[in-house]
């Protein structure tokens, strides 16, 4: 896995949020994948690949936090970042204590999100 | 006539029976004082009976005095011819004085009915007046003098010196009297309807209905137009008044119309707000992808290319939130245009996807292809669709359905109108609250105002369709309306 470019997994049900946050990703050098929901990826083959899950908090369905939720109760935990239209206090403790490694609000800052995604990643990755 | 000629003829008979018999009885045999008497008797029948009657009495007095009274008494014969002369003169005096008395009965009874109808076309509540084919009027009757305050002599007098202007037309508004308007009317010889102001006797002017009918004589030229004037002032202001009230009432309905619409996107304001807020954080995100890969070395302007590309389509979406609550709460009268309903449709669930998101429910759309375009004023049907959406969504929040479930369908009915239904999963309604759900300020909601459906309502009776509700089992509401293709109704 060392050789490969670690892989983020998008899920936002709304595309061109998740088309811009997978561009940005591949600008940054990471492959991307994005997902329309939280099932989509769940479905997917990329949930064991996923080196870090950036979720919208608000889906129809299951919610980014139950993904997370979901994932860890199935032993699969992947560093996962929230981003949420609806910043909301309880819910942002709610979520860092369930172990959620970034819990950010729309339109989040570039160096934000790649603080997060640097801190859920192993050292050697780019 | 014949029977009344000889009823009168046996009363006359009878008198000079009665006569002759107390003259003869009572031994007066001066053929003078029989002739007078006689003569009265024929002037009494004359004037109370008609003509042929006195005619008939005058030969029979003749005979009675040539009979009773001339020498030799009771008998036709006349030996004198003094007395030949006399009985001659007699039948003539009879016979002139019959027909003379029977002339004056009857120059009375032309003028009692002359005097009648003079009285009726006087009384008859309407003016009435007749103009000759030079446009001079020669009648007016007393209404039309009362109301305008003309004597018969002022119009006589305008006749003379304006005999060519129509001298009538001086009651006329200035502003009615337009001479071609007249001769156009009048032309073609037919009875005609105008409507005109007349200047009452104090200045005021008020509006008439003027008919007009010619009277023609046997070779069908006309003699004479007949007019008759009917006041309609009161009529047409009452009109007037009532179009008024149209249209406060117009005004007062697009008023509070707006004030739903303003309210309800007020209601929306935090869905809108991520609704903007999405594409906006898009653009930045996607920003952001261009300027790295710019700096990249070399730089990637393909990849810069697709960033850019995803930022003016985030943009665009942006602006066509804001453009669509824009025209929401703007105030603008009716249009109408031809509607893609499920055009329609779909811009009102954009601007709700925000709100179904957070009350969790889920939408299912079923739009049928192929509507016809229907015709209407978008903003005011997304008004009724936006309202029918939020009711179906209190609903469901309100309730304990775990399942939340909102249908929207479009679809064409049996004649040919748009159909559009709004389903929810929500608790139904309850018999007693069914049949005053589309009243004003009927509500059951805390901060409801209860206008959402009776607007909805006056909306699409406006657009000459129908609205109605129906409860669904085991749970949940449908609310339908229909929208015609052709409107009867102006909305
Ligand atoms: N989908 C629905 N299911 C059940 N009840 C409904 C539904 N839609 C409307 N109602 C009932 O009809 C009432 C009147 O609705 P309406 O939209 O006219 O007013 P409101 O929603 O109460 O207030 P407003 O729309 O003015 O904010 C509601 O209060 C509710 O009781
Ligand atoms: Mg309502």
């Amino acid at each position: 896995m060392a050789t490969a470019k670690p892989l983020i997994s998008v899920v936002d049900d709304d595309e061109s949020m998740r088309e811009a946050v997978r561009g940005l990703m591949k600008s940054l050098g990471y492959t991307a994948e994005a997902f329309a929901s939280a099932e989509e990826f769940l479905s997917s083959r990329q949930v064991p690949r996923t080196s870090c899950l950036i979720a919208d908090v608000q889906m129809p369905g299951m919610t980014g936090l139950e993904l997370h939720r979901h994932l860890v109760a199935s032993g699969k935990t992947i560093p996962t970042i929230l981003i949420t239209a609806y910043p909301d206090d309880s819910m942002r403790a709610r979520a860092l204590e369930d172990g959620v490694v970034g819990y950010l609000s729309k339109p989040f800052d570039e160096s934000d999100l790649l603080a997060c995604i640097n801190s859920s990643l192993p050292a050697d990755a780019p | 006539m014949l029977c009344r000629t000889a009823a009168a003829l046996s009363t006359g008979c009878a008198g000079l029976a009665l006569l002759t018999w107390i003259l003869v009885a009572s031994d007066f045999s001066h053929p003078a004082t029989g002739a007078l008497l006689y003569l009265i008797v024929i002037v009494l029948l004359s004037i109370t009976g008609n003509i042929a009657a006195g005619l008939g009495l005058a030969i029979i007095a003749t005979f009675c005095l040539d009979y009773f009274f001339t020498e030799p008494r009771f008998s036709f014969q006349i030996n004198a011819t003094e007395d030949v002369i006399a009985v001659a003169a007699f039948a003539l005096t009879a016979v002139a004085i019959a027909v003379l008395a029977g002339r004056a009965r009857r120059s009375g009874e032309t003028r009692a009915l002359k005097d009648r109808l003079q009285l009726i076309i006087d009384t008859i509540p309407a003016m009435v007046w007749s103009i000759s084919p030079n446009g001079s009027s020669d009648f007016l009757n007393k209404r039309f003098r009362d109301y305008t305050g003309l004597s018969l002599d002022d119009i006589r007098d305008w006749a003379r010196a304006d005999a060519l202007h129509r001298p009538w037309m001086n009651a006329l508004h200035p502003d009615d009297r337009s001479m071609d308007d007249w001769s156009a009317a009048l032309a073609p010889g037919e009875p005609f309807e105008k409507e005109a102001r007349l200047r009452q006797f104090d200045g005021e002017y008020r509006r008439f209905l003027l008919r007009f009918v010619p009277l023609r004589d046997e070779w069908g030229r006309i003699v004479e137009w007949y007019a008759k004037s009917t006041d309609i002032e009161d009529l047409r202001r009452a009109e007037e008044e009532l179009r008024r009230r149209d249209a406060r009432l117009r005004d007062a309905q697009m008023a509070l119309a707006h004030a739903n619409r303003v309210t309800t996107t007020g209601q929306l304001a935090a869905s809108i707000a991520h609704e903007v807020s999405q594409p906006i954080a898009a653009a930045l995100t996607n920003a952001n992808a261009a300027r790295r890969w710019l700096g990249a070395a070399p730089p990637d302007l393909e990849e810069v290319g697709q960033a850019l590309d995803r930022i003016i389509r985030d943009g665009i979406r942006a602006s066509d939130v804001i453009g669509r609550i824009r025209a929401l709460v703007r105030k603008v009268p009716p249009r109408h245009d031809q509607l893609d309903i499920n055009e329609v449709t779909r811009e009102v669930i954009a601007l709700t996807r925000g709100e179904l998101r957070s009350s969790g429910a889920s939408l299912q759309t079923k739009l049928a292809d192929g509507l016809p375009l229907i015709p209407g004023d978008r903003i005011q049907l997304q008004q009724v669709m936006l309202n029918l959406i939020l009711n179906a969504l209190e609903a469901m929040n309100g309730s304990s359905q775990t399942a939340r479930e909102l249908l929207i369908g479009t679809e064409q009915d049996g004649s040919g109108s748009v159909l559009v239904a709004v389903k929810d999963s929500g608790p139904g309604l309850k018999p007693e609250s069914r049949d005053r759900l589309f009243e004003a300020f009927y509500t059951t909601k805390p901060n409801g105002m209860g206008m959402g459906l009776s607007i909805c309502r006056s909306i699409i009776e406006a657009h000459g369709g129908r609205v109605w509700v129906t409860a669904d089992q085991p749970h949940g509401a449908t609310f339908r309306f229909t929208l015609p293709q052709q409107q009867e109704a102006a909305c």
